[in-house]
């Protein structure tokens, strides 16, 4: 191996190298080596290596600039704008208006939570309705549902074996019916608000 | 604008070099020294031999090929590359466009000289 033909070998994958600067290092690390293994195959392929014989052979390699442009990846082509479409996911809203009825039943707070998420980003809704949907009632059903299990815990029953039972804990008979009557509300809010808001969105789709 | 002639050729070439690859790879695997001087051989489809590299890569983290590392009989393991099944239906989908575009670009540049 002459060591003229090394020096060029050389000077060209340095600049190659230096070309690549602005890669990751795995990727430049890459490319340098099979660029170097090519070369390495192409020079064992030579009769005769003398300096005319490589500077021929870097050439067929091509321009280090080129080889790296080539790795930025094609120049952006002149693709036509893709207009913004108004996205009206129709599978979406549905989504929304269960998640937001029961979601919070299914998987607590989180499931109501990604019905909002879904509610807001949709367009089928105004921001007035949009509030409405989120603070009617927040949670959906599992408010309601919560509540009266927790209701049904606080009140705690005992008593000796065979005697009297005892409930302590309970609200008063006054508390007791007021609650049902909250709880049956919250219980009946929530469907009205999905009612509304499935209403609402077939009459926006009218329109557009 | 008046392209020169080699800008002509490698815009021709940017949209076709890959699957150009992809058909080289179609019946066999080949490592990349082989594929490169596959594509030298034909006059005009590769000029610079070195950005075959980048392109391989592109494919490969495009999923259509594939390569593994096989021992070689002389120097350092080789890598080989083989079309993917995404590699060939994309190739085939290739291969269709192609035809069709190929024949009516035939169709107005052949007639219009033969007049």
């Amino acid at each position: 191996m002459s060591t003229s033909a090394d020096k060029l070998v050389e000077d060209y994958l340095d600049r190659l190298e230096r070309e690549l600067t602005d890669f990751p290092s795995a990727r430049r690390r890459e490319l340098v080596q099979e660029i170097s293994e090519h070369i390495a195959e192409a020079r064992a392929r030579l009769e005769s290596e003398n300096e005319a014989e490589i500077r021929n052979l870097l050439d067929r390699m091509g321009d280090p600039a080129d080889i790296a442009a080539e790795a930025r990846g094609p120049a952006p082509e002149t693709t036509p704008a893709v207009a913004p479409v108004e996205r009206r996911s129709g599978a979406l809203d549905v989504v929304a208006l269960i998640l937001l009825l029961i979601g919070g039943v299914v998987i607590p707070v989180i499931g109501w939570l990604i019905g909002v998420v879904l509610l807001w980003i949709s367009n089928s809704w105004t921001t007035n309705e949009k509030l409405f949907g989120t603070l009617v009632v927040p949670g959906g059903l599992a408010l309601p549902v919560y509540l009266s299990l927790v209701a049904g815990y606080t009140e705690s029953c005992g008593g000796p074996v065979g005697g009297p039972v005892t409930c302590t804990g309970g609200p008063s008979p006054g508390m007791r019916a007021a609650g049902i009557v909250v709880v049956v509300a919250l219980f009946v809010l929530p469907f009205v608000t999905t009612a509304f808001l499935a209403r609402r969105r077939s009459r926006s789709l009218a329109l557009a | 604008m008046v392209a020169t002639q080699d800008a002509l050729l490698a815009q021709m070439r940017r949209g076709t070099l890959q699957y150009c690859v992809l058909s080289l790879l179609a019946d066999e695997e080949r490592y990349g020294f082989d594929l490169v001087r596959g594509l030298a051989e034909m006059d005009g489809m590769v000029t610079s031999e070195g950005t075959i590299y980048p392109l391989l890569s592109r494919l490969r983290r495009d999923g259509l090929v594939e390569s593994n590392w096989q021992e070689s009989p002389s120097g350092p393991p080789r890598r080989y590359y083989r079309l993917t099944e995404r590699g060939r239906s994309a190739l085939d989908g290739f291969r269709l466009e192609w035809r069709r575009f190929r024949d009516a670009v035939d169709y107005f540049v052949e007639r219009m000289e033969s007049k």
